[in-house]
């Protein structure tokens, strides 16, 4: 494995009691540093990927490297070397904030006074220094959210795997969450993995994404990238009524795709609207057609997802993948039970 | 692994303090079995004897009724008594394992198993802190039976022989290797079983069969042969069986305390045994 890369992932697959096939088949890397977005339907194959890479599931076939061990032969060592965000909180609601944070730290074998003052560190810096004696079930939904973050960095992660980690927050929770995270990649050089649900926060937080559907990988790159294979921006010049056509003219610019006109309206598509803009008004005046109005629409990643995987992220989906397989075992065990 | 332990088994101490009306209702059982259960049983048989039986007859008569009934203790509330702290020592752990299902179903247990802390030291945790409650309400039931002695109008425990360091160590292994029993297989069905009503149908299938085939509750005599027999070999009943000879010694039983002790201990090591095979599977690393 090339020594910047964080996580190597090679054929990797699940399939659930030999039936219900996870994850199928899928290789990535991340590399060190890096915030990688892991982005997919529900049912799609997300968390068991991620709870493969965190070495909670041993995967059916392929191989997951995870800063240079792999997780089917060194499952312990990986836990000791990377920090999880679950979904769901997992703090114990009847312990102080600084409680769990010192019982974290014990789980990591690390000694009591290391662990006082690291839990200390961290209830610092997520700004939790008023609540930290307070009983963990007190806590804002953004608190609690801080408090699993401070619980998944008392190790001092290489690598932090947040699955789906704003669930169920409010805006600001979301906001004052990311720029916790934005610190620690700026400090402390921290790689990112994270599945979420907000696209927007993928689009700005993610150097790097991957779409998954149906257990497959459909599609990497960054976010540009993604959105650039959509066929560019949409740029609407409004132009004065009585000037001369000038669709040839528009068509004529480097980096267009397509003009369209519609009452005084022309809609271009042109791979980057900020460099198409300038040089379009400009021409346009030199024609002698003032240029009334603009707008520059860049592709969202939510077409890019509803191009890959066909459907809007939000759309309600059935069970997942993990809920299938559950629901078979419970009922084979209905049945031998009958037997 | 110590520090795992200590930081985990921290935890469920922690927990336990945090929540005062489990302890409060938890003592309560115990209470109401001692006052109400204890007392409403306890007929004189002396009066009983001395009224039916010619003088002459009484004292032997007596003594062979207090053997075959109540196992040499001077009534049946202190046959009764010693019971109870079998009794109160297997219900206390009953819970434990319900502790880890709700663990798993509010994602405390995950972030356990998210760390590297071995399965050792997370259920070593809780089997510490699940015994130790059983083992403080087991002397909290002898406490208080023999404070019952001195209250007027109330049947108490009546220690009838000298208890030594000697005695006094077999009582406390008894109490030990009984609690440490039962919470191990039932925080092994918490392990093992993830809905909570699942849990509590398969602890009543132990539970119950458990303490309604030993001699805790039901004095000795009255019991059929068969059940007896059963009794003989019931983990509670040797548990308590060694509280008795130790309290109260008697020919009434064929072995000493030290025989009943090992008898528990086989119980123990054969549970433990099969379930450090099936936490082993169910904790390991990767699932």
């Amino acid at each position: 494995m090339p020594t910047n890369v964080a996580i190597e992932v090679e054929g990797l697959k699940k399939i659930y009691n030999g039936k219900i096939t996870a994850v199928d088949d899928i290789s990535f890397q991340v590399r060190h540093g890096e915030t990688f977005g892991f982005l997919g339907p529900n049912g799609a194959g997300k968390t068991t990927t991620v709870s493969m890479l965190t070495a909670g599931l041993r995967p059916t076939h392929g191989k997951a490297i995870v800063d240079g061990l792999d997780v089917s032969h060194d499952p312990e060592e990986v836990k000791r070397r990377i920090g999880v965000i679950f979904q769901e909180s997992t703090a114990d609601g009847d312990l102080t904030g600084r409680e769990n944070l010192e019982v974290a730290a014990g789980c990591f074998g690390i000694p009591g006074s290391e662990g006082r003052s690291r839990a200390k560190l961290l209830i610092d810096q997520m700004q939790l220094s008023d609540a930290a004696d307070r009983p963990a079930k007190t806590y804002s939904g953004g608190m609690r959210r801080r408090l699993e973050l401070a619980v998944g960095l008392i190790n001092r992660p290489r690598i932090l795997f947040l699955d789906e980690p704003t669930l169920g927050l409010d805006p600001q929770g979301r906001a004052g969450f990311w720029s916790f995270i934005r610190k620690l990649r700026e400090d402390d050089g921290l790689t990112v993995f994270v599945t979420t649900h907000y696209l927007d926060e993928a689009d700005e937080m993610c150097d790097r994404i991957a779409i998954i559907d149906h257990g497959k990988i459909v599609a990497t790159g960054t976010p540009t990238e993604l959105k650039d294979r959509l066929g560019g921006d949409a740029v609407n010049l409004r132009i004065q009524d009585g000037a001369p056509d000038l669709t040839g003219l528009l068509s004529g610019q480097p980096g267009v795709l397509s003009v369209q006109k519609q009452d005084g309206t022309y809609r271009v598509k042109c791979q980057k609207g900020e460099t198409f803009v300038p040089r379009a008004v400009a021409a346009c005046t030199e024609a002698g057609a003032a240029v009334l109005g603009v707008t520059v629409k860049r592709p969202s990643l939510d077409e890019v997802f509803l191009e890959y995987t066909g459907r809007e992220f939000r759309e309600e989906e059935g069970p997942t993948a993990t809920d299938r397989a559950v629901m078979l075992q419970r009922v084979q065990g209905q049945l031998r039970g009958r037997r | 692994m110590f520090r795992e332990l200590a930081a985990l088994t921290r935890r469920e101490f922690l927990k336990l303090a945090r929540n005062p009306q489990a302890i409060f209702t938890s003592l309560m059982l115990p209470l109401l079995y001692l006052l109400l259960f204890g007392n409403g049983f306890s007929f004189n048989v002396a009066q009983f004897v001395n009224h039916a039986l010619p003088p002459p007859e009484q004292q032997q008569q007596l003594s062979f009724l207090l053997d075959q009934y109540f196992r040499g203790a001077p009534n049946y509330y202190s046959y009764f008594a010693a019971g109870m702290v079998g009794f109160v020592t297997v219900t206390a752990t009953l819970f434990i394992g319900a502790n880890v299902i709700f663990d798993k179903l509010f994602g405390v247990f995950k972030r356990t198993r998210g760390t590297p802390a071995p399965s050792a030291a997370v259920f070593g945790s809780r089997l510490i802190a699940g015994s130790a409650q059983p083992i403080l309400l087991a002397f909290f039931v002898m406490g208080l039976a023999l404070a019952f002695a001195h209250v007027s109008g109330l049947h108490g425990l009546s220690v009838t022989l000298p208890v030594g360091p000697v005695g006094a160590l077999q009582i406390v292994a008894a109490i030990v290797l009984l609690s440490v029993m039962f919470a191990t297989v039932f925080l092994t069905f918490g392990v093992l079983i993830d809905v909570p009503q699942t849990y509590f149908a398969a602890v009543n299938l132990i539970n119950l069969p458990v303490l309604l085939t030993s001699d805790a509750l039901y004095p000795w005599g009255t019991m059929p042969a068969w059940l007896q027999n059963v009794s003989s070999y019931n983990p509670v009943s040797l548990a308590v069986n060694v509280l008795r000879e130790v309290m109260f010694g008697s020919g009434a039983y064929p072995y000493g305390p030290g025989v009943y002790l090992l008898g528990l201990f086989a119980w123990a090591a054969v549970l433990v045994g099969i379930a450090i095979l099936l936490v082993r599977r169910a904790l390991r690393p990767l699932e």
